[in-house]
C-alpha cells in the first residue's frame, strides 16, 4: 500500500511540476495548467463565500471534498504537491533515532492553529454576511410589498424571505470580503513560490526555463518563505501540512464523515508506539485516531508488528476523534480577529480613494473590489507573462493585495496580441478575455479596447521636449492603430542658435490602452520620460479619465467598483 | 481470532472482557447513519457547489440591474399656467431694512404656487416628498451658491399643510455633506420645518439607467430617496457658472450623481440636457431673491451678488432655466447650450413637459 502510495505522490508531484513548466506561451496550447489550483476545495469554498459563485472549473474541488468525506484527508499525503514536497524533505533531512522518530510525531496543542487560520479567512471572505442580516428586514419586507412575487398567504411570506435574503446578500457583497487564503493555500503558494523565487533562480542557474531572465521585485521573500517552511520539516515533520494549512483545516473538518479510516485493534495492540514513527499527520493511531489529522499515508499499518493497523470500513466510532480539537473560545477570537480586520484593512483607502497609480492590474482584470474577492495571489498570471510585466505586488494595491499581479512597466509591457494571463486566471480575478475583446475590434467595436491605464509626459526629461535631441522611440514601439502616441514638429534653434527642428511627442488619451511599452523602452531608463500609471483603466467607471470612453459602454462588466 | 496470540495480547484480550471489539462488525444503524450522512453532506456540497458554479464565469460580476426614475410630474391642466413669476411686492426692502414682512419666502413661493393652481394640485396626502435644494458648497446662503435656507422651509412648510406622509431633503454636495447641510442653514430649516435630512451614505446609491447623450447607460445615483418618493420638488439658486454659463434647476440635479462626476465637465452641456430625460419633477422653484452674477457657481463675495427679489415656480424646468437666464442673469440665452439640447432630446422622447415656451405665463407680485 505504501508503495502505492509513493508512486501517486510521484505520479502528482510530477504532473504539477509539468503544468508548471508548460504554463509557457511556447507550450501552454490547450493543457489545463490550473488544475491544482482548481482542485482545492478551499478555492471553492473561499471563493463561494466571496463573490457567490464558483467560478467554472473551480468545482474540481468539490470532488476532492467528497473524496474527502469519503476516505479522510487522502488528498494530503497522495495528490498535494506541497505536501508532497513537506514529506520528502521531511525524508531527506531526518536524523532521528526511532525513539525521537516516535516522540516527534505524537499530537501536539499548536496543531490547532490551522483551524485558527482557516476560521480568520473563511470569515474575512464572508462579512457580508454583516450587512446582509442588517438589511435583510427591508429587503424581506419590500419583497412581500413590492410586485415581483406572485404566490399569497404563507407562500408569499416564505419567498419574500427567500428574495429579500438574496438581493439583501446581492446588494451587500461589494466591498465587504477579500479573499486571503491564497497568502496559505498550498498549492497558491506553491505556484507563487516556483514562479517568483525558484524558477527564476533555476533559469539563472541553468537557462533552460525561459528565453529571458525573470525578474520578480521581492521574489526573494516568497522565496524566503517557502525554502523556511520547507526546512522547518527538521524541526516539526510536516510543520506547515500539521500547524498552517488552511486546506487541511477544511479536509480535516470534512473527514469527519469518513467512511474508512485507521482502525486499531485493541487487542493485538501491544502498545509499542511503533506507528508513530513515520506518521505523517500526527494522527495518533497508537491510541482513539484523531480523523481530522490523518492524512491516510498508511504507514502506520507498514510500520505496525503485530498488523494491529487497518485501514477499514466503518470501523467502531468509540474508537476515533470524529472533530479536530479546537477552543470554541480560541475559534471565536479567531473569527472576531478577521472580522475586525478586514475594516481596518480595507480602509487604508489604497482599494478606494487613495488608489496607487502603480495599481495597474493586468488586461482583463475585473473592478478592484471584485478583483480582491477573486485573486488568490497564485501569481500563474506572471508566471505565463511573456514579458515580465507582471510582479507580486506588495502592498501598492494595499495590504490585502499581498503577492497580487501588478504590471510594472520598467519591466516589461503588456504585449499587444496577448490574453495568456486571462486564459490561466483560476478564478477569474483577471476573465477570460479575447484577443478580439481586448483590442476592442470585431464585435467588441463599440466598446472600444482594454485599457490598464493611460501614459503621461514627463517634459523635463523627455529628450526632445527638454534637451533639443531627437528621439521619440515611445512613437515608434506605440503598438495601438492608429498610434496613441503621435508628434508635432517643433521648429526653434538651439543654444547657439541654430535653427532646429524636432519632433515632440504627445499622448492620444482615447488611444492609449495603458500597455507601458513606451515606458519600457524610453531611453530615460531609471525615471522613464514617459510612463504609465493606472488612471482611465477600463474596468471601472471609479478610475476611468475620460467621459468619452467610459459611458460608451466601455467599462467592464463591472461599473460599480 | 484465529491466529496464536502473544502473552501481551491474551492480557488485552482478558482487560476487554474475552471480546475483541473490533471485531464485530458494524451494525445497520451505523452503516445506515454514517454512509447516508456520508451521502447527505457529500451530495449536499457537490449540489450547492453546483448550484453556484458560474459555467459563463461572469455571472459573478454582472453590474446589478439599473434603476430609473419614473415621472414625478402631476398631469397638466390646460386651464393652468406652467410657469409663475413672482415679483417682490417690496422690491430691496431687506437691503433698505424696510420689510415689513418677515417671511417673503414663503410669501412669494405660496403665491407662484398658487398661481399654477395651488398646492393641493401638487401635493395630495400621504405623499413622500423628495425636495431637492442645491447646497453644494459650504458657504453662508448670502453668498447666493446655495439655495436659501427659508426657501426650503417654505416648501417643506407647504408640503406638510397638505397633507405629505415624509418630506426628504438630499442632495450630493461637492463640499463635505455635514458641513453643506450646516453652513447653508438648509438642513436647520428643514428639520425645524419637519422633513428629514438624507445625506448621502454609499449604500444609498444605485446605477441609473438614463440612456441619453453623455450618460448614455447608467451612472451612479443617489437612488435611496426617490425609492418611495411620489413627488419631488428641486428648490435652486439662480447662478452664473465658470463653464455652462448659468446654473438653475436643471444643472441642481447634477447633485443626485455619484462620483467620479467630474469627468462631466468634459461635456457640461451634454449631462445637463441629459437630466431633462433622467428626471421628470413635480415643481421647480429657481429662487432669484439673491442672484450671484459673476464667479459662480462657488462666488465668496457679497460683490458677485445681485438682489433680483424675484421667485419662479413651474412644472417644466427646461422653461423656468429658460426665463432665468435671460431674464435674471441677463444672459443670451442662445449661449445656454443644455437648455437647446434638451428641447430636442425630450422633443425625442415624447416628454411633453419640457418646451421653453411655457404654455402660460404669469407674472404676480406677492
Amino acid at each position: 500500500m505504501v508503495w502505492i502510495r509513493r508512486l501517486y505522490e510521484v505520479l502528482f508531484l510530477g504532473l504539477f511540476l509539468f503544468f508548471l513548466v508548460i504554463t509557457d506561451l511556447r507550450y501552454l496550447k490547450g493543457w489545463p495548467v490550473s488544475l491544482f489550483l482548481e482542485a482545492t476545495p478551499l478555492v471553492a469554498v473561499a471563493t463561494a463565500l466571496s463573490t457567490h459563485t464558483i467560478y467554472r472549473n473551480l468545482v474540481w474541488g468539490l470532488l476532492i471534498l467528497a473524496v474527502t468525506m469519503m476516505l479522510g484527508r487522502v488528498w494530503c499525503n497522495w495528490m498535494c504537491p506541497f505536501g508532497i514536497l513537506h514529506h520528502f524533505f521531511g525524508w531527506i533531512g531526518n536524523r532521528r533515532n526511532v525513539k525521537q522518530a516516535i516522540e516527534s510525531n505524537r499530537y501536539r496543542k499548536i496543531y490547532a492553529i490551522k483551524y485558527y487560520i482557516l476560521a480568520v479567512m473563511l470569515v474575512l471572505a464572508s462579512i457580508w454576511v454583516i450587512p446582509t442580516l442588517w438589511n435583510a428586514p427591508r429587503e424581506i419586507g419590500d419583497a412581500y410589498r413590492g410586485t415581483s412575487l406572485s404566490s399569497t398567504g404563507l407562500a408569499r411570506v416564505w419567498d419574500a424571505v427567500g428574495l429579500g435574503l438574496v438581493r439583501a446578500a446581492a446588494a451587500a457583497k461589494h466591498d465587504n470580503a477579500t479573499l486571503q487564503i491564497g497568502l496559505l493555500d498550498p498549492i497558491a503558494l506553491t505556484v507563487r513560490s516556483m514562479t517568483t523565487a525558484i524558477l527564476p533562480s533555476v533559469h539563472k542557474a541553468s537557462e533552460q526555463v525561459y528565453t529571458e531572465n525573470r525578474e520578480y521585485m521581492w521574489g526573494w521573500i516568497v522565496g524566503v518563505i517557502f525554502i523556511g517552511l520547507l526546512v522547518a520539516n527538521w524541526w516539526i515533520p510536516r510543520f506547515f501540512c500539521r500547524v498552517l494549512c488552511p486546506l487541511g483545516a477544511l479536509l480535516g473538518v470534512f473527514s469527519r464523515f469518513a467512511l474508512w479510516r485507521i482502525d486499531r485493534d485493541p487487542v493485538r495492540c501491544t502498545d509499542c508506539d511503533l506507528c508513530l514513527k513515520s506518521c505523517e499527520g500526527a494522527s495518533d493511531p497508537h491510541k482513539d485516531l484523531r480523523k481530522s489529522e490523518c492524512f491516510v499515508c498508511l504507514n502506520c499499518i507498514e510500520d505496525c508488528p503485530h498488523d494491529a493497523l487497518t485501514f477499514r470500513f466503518l470501523p467502531r466510532k468509540a474508537s476515533e476523534v470524529t472533530y479536530p480539537e479546537v477552543g470554541r473560545r480560541q475559534i471565536m477570537l479567531a473569527g472576531l480577529a478577521g472580522l475586525i480586520a478586514f475594516p481596518m484593512v480595507r480602509r487604508s483607502g489604497l482599494v478606494t480613494k487613495n488608489f496607487q497609480r502603480q495599481a495597474m492590474r493586468p488586461p482583463g482584470s475585473v473592478a478592484e473590489d471584485e478583483f480582491l474577492r477573486r485573486c488568490i495571489k497564485c501569481d500563474q498570471c506572471i508566471r505565463v507573462c511573456p514579458t515580465n510585466v507582471l510582479q507580486p505586488a506588495l502592498f501598492e494595491t494595499g495590504t490585502e493585495g499581498l503577492w497580487t499581479p501588478i504590471m510594472i512597466s520598467k519591466m516589461g509591457w503588456c504585449e499587444l496580441n496577448c490574453t495568456l494571463c486571462s486564459q490561466v486566471c483560476p478564478t477569474g480575478a483577471i476573465r477570460e478575455i479575447s484577443i478580439e475583446e481586448k483590442l476592442g475590434v470585431g464585435p467588441f467595436e463599440s466598446k472600444g479596447p482594454i485599457k490598464t491605464g493611460t501614459a503621461f509626459y514627463n517634459h523635463g526629461r523627455c529628450l526632445p521636449w527638454a534637451m533639443d535631441t531627437h528621439c521619440v522611440v515611445c512613437e515608434e514601439v506605440c503598438p495601438v492603430s492608429p498610434k496613441a502616441i503621435f508628434t508635432r514638429i517643433h521648429k526653434g534653434t538651439d543654444r547657439h542658435g541654430n535653427p532646429i527642428e524636432l519632433k515632440r511627442p504627445y499622448i492620444d488619451p482615447v488611444r492609449c490602452i495603458g500597455c507601458g511599452i513606451c515606458e519600457h523602452e524610453c531611453p530615460v531608463k531609471d525615471d522613464p520620460a514617459v510612463y504609465c500609471t493606472a488612471i482611465g483603466e477600463t474596468r471601472s467607471e471609479d478610475r476611468s479619465l475620460l467621459l468619452a470612453l467610459v459611458n460608451d459602454g466601455a467599462q467592464d462588466l463591472v461599473s460599480l467598483g | 481470532m484465529s491466529e496464536k496470540l502473544t502473552r501481551t495480547q491474551l492480557k488485552n484480550l482478558e482487560r476487554l472482557g474475552g471480546v475483541n471489539p473490533a471485531d464485530a462488525p458494524f451494525s445497520r444503524r451505523q452503516f445506515v447513519t454514517q454512509v447516508g450522512g456520508f451521502a447527505a453532506a457529500a451530495g449536499a456540497a457537490v449540489a450547492g457547489g453546483l448550484y453556484l458554479r458560474d459555467r459563463w464565469g461572469m455571472v459573478g460580476v454582472e453590474p446589478p440591474p439599473p434603476v430609473t426614475l419614473r415621472s414625478f410630474a402631476v398631469e397638466r391642466d390646460p386651464s393652468k399656467p406652467t410657469l409663475a413669476i413672482v415679483r417682490r411686492r417690496d422690491p430691496g426692502a431687506e437691503a433698505t431694512g424696510s420689510a415689513v414682512d418677515d417671511d417673503p419666502a414663503f410669501r412669494m413661493i405660496k403665491a407662484g404656487i398658487d398661481a399654477l393652481g395651488g398646492i393641493e394640485r401638487f401635493i395630495k396626502r400621504d405623499d413622500v416628498v423628495v425636495v431637492k435644494p442645491n447646497v453644494a458648497f459650504d458657504k453662508n446662503p448670502d453668498l447666493a451658491a446655495t439655495t436659501q435656507p427659508d426657501a426650503v422651509e417654505a416648501v417643506i412648510r407647504l408640503c406638510r399643510a397638505a397633507g405629505a406622509r415624509r418630506v426628504i431633503v438630499c442632495d450630493n454636495p461637492i463640499n463635505n455633506p455635514e458641513s453643506c447641510f450646516f453652513k447653508t442653514k438648509v438642513g436647520d430649516a428643514a428639520l425645524r420645518a419637519g422633513a428629514e435630512l438624507m445625506l448621502p451614505k454609499e449604500s444609498y446609491f444605485e446605477p441609473l439607467y438614463i440612456g441619453g447623450e453623455t450618460i448614455t447607460q447608467t451612472w451612479k445615483m443617489f437612488h435611496r430617496p426617490f425609492k418611495e418618493a411620489t413627488k419631488v420638488i428641486g428648490i435652486a439658486p439662480v447662478k452664473d457658472h465658470n463653464l455652462c454659463k448659468a446654473t438653475v434647476t436643471m444643472k441642481n440635479w447634477y447633485g443626485l450623481l455619484g462620483n467620479p462626476r467630474n469627468q462631466f465637465h468634459q461635456d457640461i452641456h451634454g449631462i445637463i440636457s441629459d437630466f431633462a430625460l433622467m428626471i421628470q419633477p413635480t415643481l421647480v422653484i429657481a429662487d432669484g431673491r439673491k442672484l450671484l452674477m459673476q464667479h459662480g457657481p462657488t462666488g465668496g463675495s457679497l460683490n458677485d451678488v445681485k438682489v433680483g427679489d424675484t421667485v419662479v415656480v413651474g412644472t417644466d424646468h427646461v422653461a423656468v432655466d429658460s426665463w432665468c437666464v435671460s431674464r435674471l442673469l441677463e444672459k443670451p440665452r442662445g449661449e445656454i447650450v443644455y437648455l437647446d439640447k434638451a428641447l430636442v432630446k425630450t422633443a425625442a422622447r415624447n416628454i411633453a413637459a419640457a418646451d421653453w415656451r411655457p404654455q402660460w405665463t404669469v407674472e404676480v407680485t406677492a
